[in-house]
């Protein structure tokens, strides 16, 4: 590819591989394809990558689920932990969602402590948890003021393509449908949770979720005010904003996030949360399909 | 909160002017009474304004939320921790173009356009303070230098 000395006429012209030309304009190359209404991948700007939800997959847990949306791999698993409740709510148990992406899923993690990234996709899934009231945490309580179940739910990002904020929440809603708890006997302050046989409804019991909200993301690429749903890795990393719907199964909004990328944005808000509220319909039916 | 205000003014301060050089914010509450996100974003942009930072607009931040079937704007902590909805908006007031959009509580999808409006009202109202306090410095600052 270098050119020929100055006495020649005619150099040859520089000619790139597609990846090549990835690496070296990303901008461009995604442009390439936006200008004829597809991505690189070859969806259309609004669809979604397919999606599949596998439940009880860690057998050691109370409750595991396991979601692909595309590249996008993660494992949720659901520990009940018999733990004294918090001050201010001597009756109710509590939920710790924690979000943990590591260089296991890509090379752009470092190992050490929990990246901004995953701070915040914890933050939000906690934040969801606790506003919708998916659970009533008084549930939770074995004996007031003594015992609670705490319940950790880990989310571990096995494969990372993109759209981290959309998995996790529904790896963590799968998994809370999944757990299945042994019911506890309290006496002269010892809890026992005892019993080598299998877990059924007389010695077990499930969870109660009031609601299920899912989230929907979409990327913003401000320059040419396109919207994507579901970026994957190289789309998130050229675009400039994103927005984040989150809807429960009755099509109220619980959550609504638009940061990066200036924008007029009543027109584009609605649109995405009409197309939220489809996918939204869809995933459900993917997680009632396999349970 | 952080990663808000980040991702809020990384499209608005002009960083090509200060290549190689990082902008560090540091924002310290010292009183809450509910909009800690909206008077961040204020501070900020009006610490940026004083650095001498280069940026293409003001960013002004409000919140709006619906209380007992009326929208409301600038939410105090007490109407905050009730169980009503409450949506923070982060605008450029020349363009009115949104930044940030923020809400997470429950909402109808009808009343989410009212609330958002109303706090685009609101960032222009809050727009027009912090464009008088700019003003009245700098003329303050001017004024000194001439002495």
């Amino acid at each position: 590819m270098a050119s020929e000395p100055t006495n020649l006429a005619i150099s040859p012209a520089f000619t790139f591989s597609a990846s090549t030309f990835q690496k070296l304009h990303p901008l461009e190359y995604f442009r390439k394809f936006a200008s004829q209404g597809v991505r690189p991948d070859g969806r259309l700007l609004s669809s979604f990558r397919p999606t599949t939800v596998h439940y009880g997959v860690i057998t050691t847990a109370d409750g595991s689920a396991m979601v692909r949306m595309g590249g996008t791999t993660v494992v949720c698993g659901v520990k009940a932990e018999v733990a004294e409740p918090r001050l201010h709510a001597p009756d109710q148990g509590y939920l710790v969602p924690n979000v943990e992406l590591s260089p296991i899923c890509s090379s752009a993690f470092r190992p050490g402590a929990p990246s901004e990234q995953a701070q915040v996709v914890s933050e939000q899934i906690h934040r969801v948890l606790q506003e919708s009231k998916v659970l009533d945490l008084k549930e939770l309580c074995i004996e007031e003021g003594k015992a609670v179940w705490s319940l950790w739910v880990d989310v571990v990002c096995v494969s990372y393509d993109g759209n981290i904020c959309d998995a996790a929440l529904t790896s963590v809603m799968a998994a809370l449908s999944n757990v299945r708890i042994r019911k506890p006997t309290y006496e002269e302050g010892v809890v026992k949770v005892a019993g080598v046989d299998l877990l059924d409804d007389e010695n077990s019991f499930r969870l109660n979720l009031a609601r299920t909200p899912l989230s929907v993301s979409f990327a913003l690429l401000d320059t040419d005010l396109i919207l994507l749903a579901d970026p994957n890795s190289a789309e998130e990393s050229i675009s400039q904003g994103q927005i984040v719907i989150t809807l429960d199964e009755t099509g109220q909004l619980c959550a609504v996030s638009k940061v990066g990328a200036a924008s007029s944005s009543q027109q584009l808000l609605k649109q995405c949360i009409e197309r939220a509220r489809e996918r939204s319909q869809e995933l459900r039916r993917i997680m009632n399909q396999e349970q | 909160m952080a990663s808000f205000v980040k991702q809020t003014f990384e499209p608005v301060v002009s960083t090509n002017l200060y290549p190689r050089s990082q902008i560090d914010i540091y924002l310290q509450v010292i009183q809450q009474d509910g909009g800690m996100l909206q008077a961040c974003i204020n501070a900020a942009t009006l610490a940026l304004i004083d650095a001498g930072i280069a940026m293409t607009d003001y960013v002004c931040a409000c919140t709006a939320g619906w209380i007992e079937r009326e929208a409301a704007i600038d939410l105090n902590y007490i109407e905050e921790s009730s169980d009503t909805s409450e949506v923070t908006i982060a605008m450029l007031p020349k363009s009115g173009k949104v930044t940030l959009a923020q809400m997470e509580s429950r909402l109808h999808v009808d009343k989410l356009e009212e609330v958002l409006s109303l706090a685009g009202e609101g960032c222009k109202q809050i727009h027009q303070v912090l464009d008088k306090t700019i003003r009245d410095r700098a003329e303050d600052l001017a004024r000194k230098m001439a002495a």
